[in-house]
């Protein structure tokens, strides 16, 4: 199977879960092009949230601590930047302050933006994959670099018993070339 | 109430963790309250064992009220905890960092919401937490999907030395006179500085 398509069997996959929900800007509408990987997912799984991109990496969190599974959909590393306390301060941090008691389960979904055809200029391609695993040790950040990789990572993601929360990096280019 | 204690027992535990940093017994943070004992209580009225509280670096008389055994907590601070006291069983976090438990708070009512439930959110913050972004938006967000949570707002007037009012040229908060069901509002004077006992300390 191709990129698109390992994404979109991945979207599926999270969707069969009774606890998984999907949150974010353009996951119940289109606007982006992983919400193309969501046309399948049942509606009253996509939260559609306003462009608030620190409550959105909290309110994911708080989704995790009241037991269920947010898949928290960021389109470009660009936008992460935004909810960078919530990421390194918070949801990095909580097994540590709270001595392993709060161990939230979240899957974090973001992109390197794509260059080709269109070029949409520094603020919108950042790939800041190592920076962030510096930032966020308690965290894992994988990249999607092959078709292959897809799935078997984010099964990981979802049955992952550690305690450990995912953030799973797509490489926008990809959609197309791969 | 969860708990049966009184102002009195609540200030006496403040003084307690006052004396013990003093005397260099904590190797950490500690933020202390007072003279808002009746407001908490009042407050806990209206929370339930199964509720969710998130607070913020000043959250001893919220882990007492909840029904955190005494013993634990206090050790807790001694280990040098106090800045962001986490109690799951209780279903009590806190953060240190401004804001930092808003958004967490409003996700977790987010989910009581989608599964049904029956507990509550009950979210703590200063009054220059208040006025940042963050809040607003939680607010917004909470009030607009009508979500199961409220909002309490402390106001000692300052935020570590920094007098809230004069930093936003603004003498009257955003929320300080709003009739609003999902916010309580309350302002109290304490005898604590913003952090420690008041006492520089020698380690």
């Amino acid at each position: 199977m191709k990129y698109f398509e390992e994404l979109k069997r991945s979207m599926d996959f999270l969707a069969a879960n009774a606890n998984t929900v999907f949150v974010g800007q353009a996951v119940a509408v289109p606007g982006t092009a992983m919400s193309n990987t969501l046309k399948d997912v049942p509606r009253e799984k996509l939260i559609e949230l306003p462009v608030a991109e620190e409550m959105q990496m909290g309110m994911t969190s708080g989704l995790a601590l009241g037991g269920m599974i947010p898949i928290s959909i960021f389109p470009r590393w660009n936008f992460v930047m935004l909810a960078v306390n919530q990421l390194v301060n918070h949801l990095d941090k909580m097994p540590l302050i709270s001595n392993g008691g709060f161990r939230p389960k979240v899957i974090i979904r973001t992109s390197i933006g794509s260059e080709r055809p269109l070029h949409p200029q520094y603020q919108h391609v950042g790939d800041y994959t190592e920076a962030f695993r510096l930032m966020c040790p308690n965290i894992d950040i994988v990249r999607l670099d092959e078709p292959e990789h897809i799935f078997p990572a984010y099964l990981q993601a979802l049955e992952r018993t550690d305690g450990r929360s995912t953030l799973l990096v797509e490489h926008g280019d990809y959609y197309n070339e791969k | 109430m969860i708990t049966n204690l009184t102002p009195e027992d609540l200030v006496a535990f403040e003084a307690e963790i006052a004396e013990l940093f003093n005397s260099a017994k904590i190797r950490a943070p500690v933020h202390l309250y007072s003279g808002n004992e009746k407001q908490m209580i009042d407050v806990f009225q209206d929370v339930k064992r199964e509720d969710w509280l998130f607070c913020s670096w000043r959250s001893h008389y919220q882990c007492m009220l909840k029904g955190v055994p005494l013993d634990v907590l206090k050790q807790e601070i001694l280990a040098g905890r106090s800045i962001s006291l986490c109690f799951p069983e209780q279903r009590i976090f806190s953060s240190a960092i401004v804001g930092g438990a808003l958004p967490i708070a409003l996700g977790t009512a987010l989910s009581v919401k989608l599964r049904g439930g029956a507990e509550r959110v009950h979210c703590f913050m200063g009054e220059m937490t208040s006025e940042t972004g963050i809040a607003h938006e939680c607010i917004k967000y909470a009030r607009n999907f009508n979500l199961p949570i409220r909002f309490i707002i402390e106001d000692n007037g300052q935020s570590v030395c920094t007098d809230t009012r004069e930093a936003w040229n603004q003498k009257i908060l955003t929320y300080e006179t709003l009739n609003d069901p999902m916010i309580k509002y309350y302002r109290y004077e304490t005898r604590y500085p913003h952090a420690g006992a008041g006492v520089r300390v020698q380690f």
